[in-house]
């Protein structure tokens, strides 16, 4: 609970924080004397510089990391990755950025803020899905080929893993760091890993072929994206049973969640469909760039984000308007399969 | 040595035969399984007609005879997306199953999905392709064929002969041949 408390408090200074930012702006917009427009200047002359949100996107074909600002839209770092990067998560506080090489058989971790590859693990079979624990100390690596989800601890290195169903593609850890979801994708059912004693404490069957998965702000449900049943299945962590499915777009792959809302990237039907988080009812269908994949809201969840293979480009969407608010070209192959934003510092 | 190839080449039609034989007593099934990677091959061509007259023969998804290697199309389906599928079948006697699974007459883009894998016939599997016509000048056409695919080998230490670089090949071929098929088809008239 006391995390809980203090993500509302977070949210709440933001919030203040940004009115407050608002409120001068406005007031310089509307013709403030010139005294206050030089502190405005001054104050920004000063300040450090301040970050945009970014987005890492795991560029395949490109075998490298996109980094797109998400103020401009736009591409400004390359990180060659190699080994065909698909899986990545970035830390909560932002300071690293994991991702993983299938075909290389290996996990960088990358120093977010310097954009410079600090180390690059070995990890056996096919390390696809990635997620890190809420305190970035652990990271979780689903091993498609291996029946396992791989634990590596940051600080000495050491591997253990845990076994699962076949071909494990999503991972997401919930907030509160007690339990891992695995999308067990040729099981059709979800893994459920208590982090504590990394044991595998339940498998749920969902739909058809589940790839992404995502866990809400409160740990409470667990959403997985069913590419062969076209459909969303929600689960509840506590009760361990799937509790409703919503009927998306032609082979759905990413679950996101932002301002109440369910957002769900359907492969073949170009677009991206709308739930309502709390009655379930579809709300929209938004059409998107060429077969999207990676999906991902951003902090204050004013934004979703949605990664297009075949167009190469991450496209912004609003979360509450669901208008398109920009698209970035990205390097060949855009996967961004995982917790791919970077909230700005 | 050119000798001893020849035979290992040989020794492997053999046992691929020897595998169609037996695939095909089995119900067609789609292959579901495939790897990490993704890959993308993207060819495209001019076609000298106007994108209404080159969309009318593309968008056309159960009369593909123009197809390569086709002798007939069998249809199915309601002619919609994720309904409509054909059966294409080949004058070498096999069979290619496909679905539409898009097609957007304002934007000029066909989708399509091959149903089950044949890695003898396209060392790829979970073929999936998206067909994109654009103005171009002089009143013609762009033709873009993109696909995606993986390697024949559903996961990872692909063979040689079922790996990445042979799959690009493949279907970097096919789409050409593609392409060329349907040029001939539309500027005949």
């Amino acid at each position: 609970m006391p995390a809980l408390v203090a993500g509302i408090h977070a949210k709440a200074m933001r919030r203040v924080a940004r009115k407050a930012a608002k409120r001068f702006a406005l007031a310089w917009m509307a013709g403030s004397s010139p005294a206050m427009t030089a502190t405005l200047f001054l104050s920004i002359a000063i300040a450090p510089p301040v970050s945009a949100a970014e987005a890492f996107v795991t560029a395949q074909g490109a075998d490298a990391l996109s980094i797109v600002d998400l103020a401009k839209m736009e591409t400004v770092a390359t990180l060659p990755i190699g080994g065909k990067p698909a899986g990545i998560a970035v830390s909560r506080d932002g300071a690293r950025a994991f991702v993983t090489s299938p075909e290389g058989k290996f996990l960088t971790i990358v120093d977010a803020v310097t954009r410079k590859i600090e180390k690059r693990i070995p990890v056996e079979g096919g390390p696809l899905g990635v997620a890190a624990s809420p305190d970035g100390k652990r990271v979780y690596v689903a091993d498609l080929y291996g029946r396992r989800l791989v634990e590596i601890d940051l600080a000495s290195g050491a591997q253990r893993s845990v076994g699962v169903g076949a071909m494990a593609s999503g991972v997401a850890v919930a907030p509160d760091g007690k339990i891992i979801v695995v999308a067990d994708r040729d099981d059709n059912a979800l893994s459920l890993i208590d982090a504590a004693t990394f044991s595998r404490v339940g498998t749920i069957p969902v739909g058809k072929h589940p790839f992404g998965v995502t866990v809400d702000a409160s740990s409470a449900r667990a959403y997985s994206a069913n590419v062969e049943s076209d459909d969303v299945s929600i689960v509840d962590l506590r009760a361990r049973k799937v509790i409703a499915t919503l009927k998306c777009g032609s082979r759905p792959y990413t679950v996101a969640l932002a301002k109440g809302r369910i957002f769900v990237a359907n492969q073949h039907g170009d677009s991206v469909s709308v739930f309502d988080a709390e009655t379930l009812a579809p709300l929209d269908t938004l059409k998107v760039g060429e077969y999207p994949e990676g999906l991902a809201a951003s902090g204050d969840g004013a934004r979703v984000y949605v990664a297009n293979w075949f167009s190469n480009e991450l496209w912004a969407l609003d979360a509450e308007t669901l208008k398109v608010l920009g698209k970035a070209e990205t390097g060949d192959g855009p996967r961004a399969f995982g917790a791919f934003i970077r909230d700005a510092d | 040595m050119r000798k001893g190839s020849a035979n290992i080449a040989v020794t492997r039609r053999l046992f691929l035969g020897a595998a169609a034989a037996l695939a095909s007593f089995l119900p067609i099934t789609a292959l579901a399984a495939h790897g990490a990677s993704p890959l993308k091959v993207v060819e495209t061509t001019i076609v000298d007609a106007p994108p209404e007259k080159v969309w009318a023969v593309v968008s056309d998804f159960a009369r593909a005879d123009w197809l390569p290697g086709v002798a007939r199309v069998e249809a199915s389906g309601d002619d919609v997306p994720d309904q409509a599928r054909r059966r294409l079948v080949m004058a070498d006697g096999g069979a290619i199953e496909e679905l539409l699974t898009k097609r957007d007459a304002e934007r000029m883009m066909l989708g399509l999905h091959r149903e089950g894998d044949d890695v003898k016939r396209l060392p790829a599997t979970n073929y999936t392709a998206l067909i994109t016509l654009r103005p171009a000048e002089g009143g013609k056409t762009e033709v873009e064929w993109k696909a995606r695919f993986y390697r024949g080998h559903p996961t990872n230490d692909p063979p040689p002969e079922l790996n990445d670089d042979v799959a690009l090949v493949a279907v970097t071929k096919l789409q050409r041949a593609y392409l060329a098929a349907l040029k001939a088809k539309v500027e005949q008239r």
